[in-house]
């Protein structure tokens, strides 16, 4: 019977998370926030026409892609950003900023998606939870009960919980992940902008 | 003569004072950093409890006030040793207040409970609870410490309470979730922030009335990222600076006319800032960087970034 206290508190811990935000398929505690915008990371010049295409130039494009990659420490990204910088005038190492932006604001909406759809499998879950905890219960008042079928409906909501649960175990990592982009983002935009004239 | 004065301020200057010490909670690594404003350097990283967020220091500099959400109190310690002295009572989840300028007593709002607290910081004693609006969140009080301000979140307005009487007198609409508010050093404008709604309500204290709401236009950035949260003003009036959060913008605006003169940036999501005793330097909290900038007042310009802990909030420098 411990369980169903437990079971009540994560369905009621649900729509705590979301209602914090505006949007319902929003499981995190952090604030949504869709899209990110190079000026939030950025106070070099704003890139124009020309410099939007020199950053999907093969040299930019490559270096852009390597150093947005998470396994890469910050601290060789400097040293790769500080090498590029050398032969480099301001125009290119915006093109090299708006490079890494389109790739993590690419990687990061997808993202944003995929946690919103999280949001709604749990939504959905925990209803599906809740029907069956009701049924499971008239099953249980039934004038002659099927114990059969109790032990069978019994077994589905174990699962379900025991996978309610572990989801919403990982959902503190799961929301932490667009801040964890945005802030690799923020660095290398500063790492770049040191290098402006 | 201008050799002894020299020397005798050399003397003042080589004292260990507790002056110009920046102290900054952090969220989530539950402590509280201590930064020497002179060399911007890291004293030393103090255990706080769990979640501190606002933070106040005496008028005497002799008590530091934190606001440990977690723990439901506030944990109020040696600025000097950094050890616990005591704890005050709070009521539920307290995440910011304001000190009485006397330095008693202080106002806390609790967001769950819809109330303002009212705590003597000499008897540890509660003296009152105020109900406020829904979700109390930003408190500020008058440079003559006759009024308190608080922001409630959801009912969106600014009550204006007596600090005699603990009455509300006057509640002021603003826009969606207000955050903070803050008055000119001569009481003769308020500043309340909203964090969704963008703006920066400028409120007269006597009429109580919007005379004007300052927006914020950031090139290249989107618009719901733009959300106004602390706030200060210098004492001549001339400047008031607000955080912009997510922007990770501080803006800087021309306190007399009200015009946003330029957009700073610092850390990201910025949340509160705090100026030196000498305002020279403002200090910004920057949530997601786990940084503080430093912003050299007069120039408009961010000189240092300094690593602090995971999550930093809140932000006071000692007095001198």
């Amino acid at each position: 019977m411990i369980r169903i206290p437990l079971l009540l508190a994560l369905l009621a811990a649900a729509p705590a998370h979301a209602a914090i935000g505006s949007d319902p398929d929003w499981p995190c505690i952090q604030r949504k926030q869709p899209h990110l915008s190079l000026g939030q990371l950025w106070t070099g010049p704003v890139p124009d026409e020309q410099v939007m295409e020199l950053a999907e130039t093969p040299p930019i494009a490559q270096l852009a892609a390597r150093l947005e990659q998470r396994r890469l420490p910050l601290d060789q990204a400097a040293t790769l950003i500080g090498d590029f910088a050398q032969g480099a005038d301001d125009r290119q190492l915006t093109a090299l900023m708006q490079a890494i932006f389109t790739r993590i604001e690419r990687d990061r909406s997808a993202l944003i998606a995929g946690i919103s759809r999280y949001g709604r499998a749990q939504v959905a879950l925990a209803d599906r939870i809740k029907d069956r905890r009701t049924r499971f219960e008239e099953m249980q008042a039934a004038p002659s009960p099927d114990f059969d079928a109790i032990d069978v409906e019994e077994e589905a909501l174990d699962w379900d919980m025991r996978i309610f649960q572990d989801r919403q175990k990982s959902l503190t990592y799961v929301c932490e992940t667009p801040v964890i982009l945005e802030q690799r983002a923020f660095a290398l935009g500063r790492e770049i902008a040191g290098h402006l004239d | 003569m201008k050799h002894l004065l020299a020397t005798a301020a050399l003397i003042c200057a080589a004292q260990p004072a507790l002056a110009n010490r920046v102290f900054i909670t952090n969220e989530r690594s539950n402590d509280i950093t201590v930064l020497d404003g002179e060399s911007f350097e890291v004293i030393g990283t103090y255990p706080a409890g769990n979640r501190p967020r606002g933070i106040a220091i005496s008028p005497d500099g002799t008590e530091l006030y934190v606001c440990v959400s977690d723990d439901d109190l506030v944990r109020v310690f040696d600025p000097q040793t950094m050890e616990e002295m005591h704890t005050l009572p709070s009521g539920p989840d307290p995440e910011l207040f304001v000190l009485h300028p006397s330095g008693n007593p202080l106002f806390i709002a609790n967001e769950d409970d819809n109330i303002v607290t009212v705590v003597d910081t000499k008897t540890h004693q509660m003296l009152a609870e105020i109900p406020v609006g829904v979700e109390p969140e930003g408190m500020g009080v008058s440079p003559d410490g006759r009024v308190v301000i608080n922001t409630s979140e959801t009912t969106n307005m600014a009550h204006f309470i007596d600090t005699e009487t603990y009455e509300i007198t006057a509640n002021v609409l603003v826009d969606s979730r207000p955050r903070f508010a803050q008055y000119t050093a001569d009481g003769s404008k308020l500043y309340v922030t909203s964090e969704i709604g963008g703006t920066v309500s400028v409120i007269d204290p006597v009429t109580q009335q919007i005379t004007k709401k300052i927006s914020f236009d950031i090139p290249g950035v989107l618009p719901e990222a733009i959300q106004p949260v602390g706030a200060r003003v210098t004492s001549d009036g001339s400047k008031l600076f607000v955080a912009l959060g997510p922007a990770n913008r501080v803006a800087v605006i021309d306190a007399a006319t009200d015009e946003v003169i330029d957009y700073l940036l610092v850390g990201q999501r910025v949340w509160q800032l705090a100026f030196s005793p000498d305002e020279k330097y403002l200090y910004t909290t920057n949530g997601n960087s786990n940084d503080v900038s430093i912003i050299d007042v007069a120039a408009n310009e961010v000189v240092r970034s300094v690593p602090v802990g995971q999550q930093p909030w809140g932000v006071v420098v000692a007095p001198d």
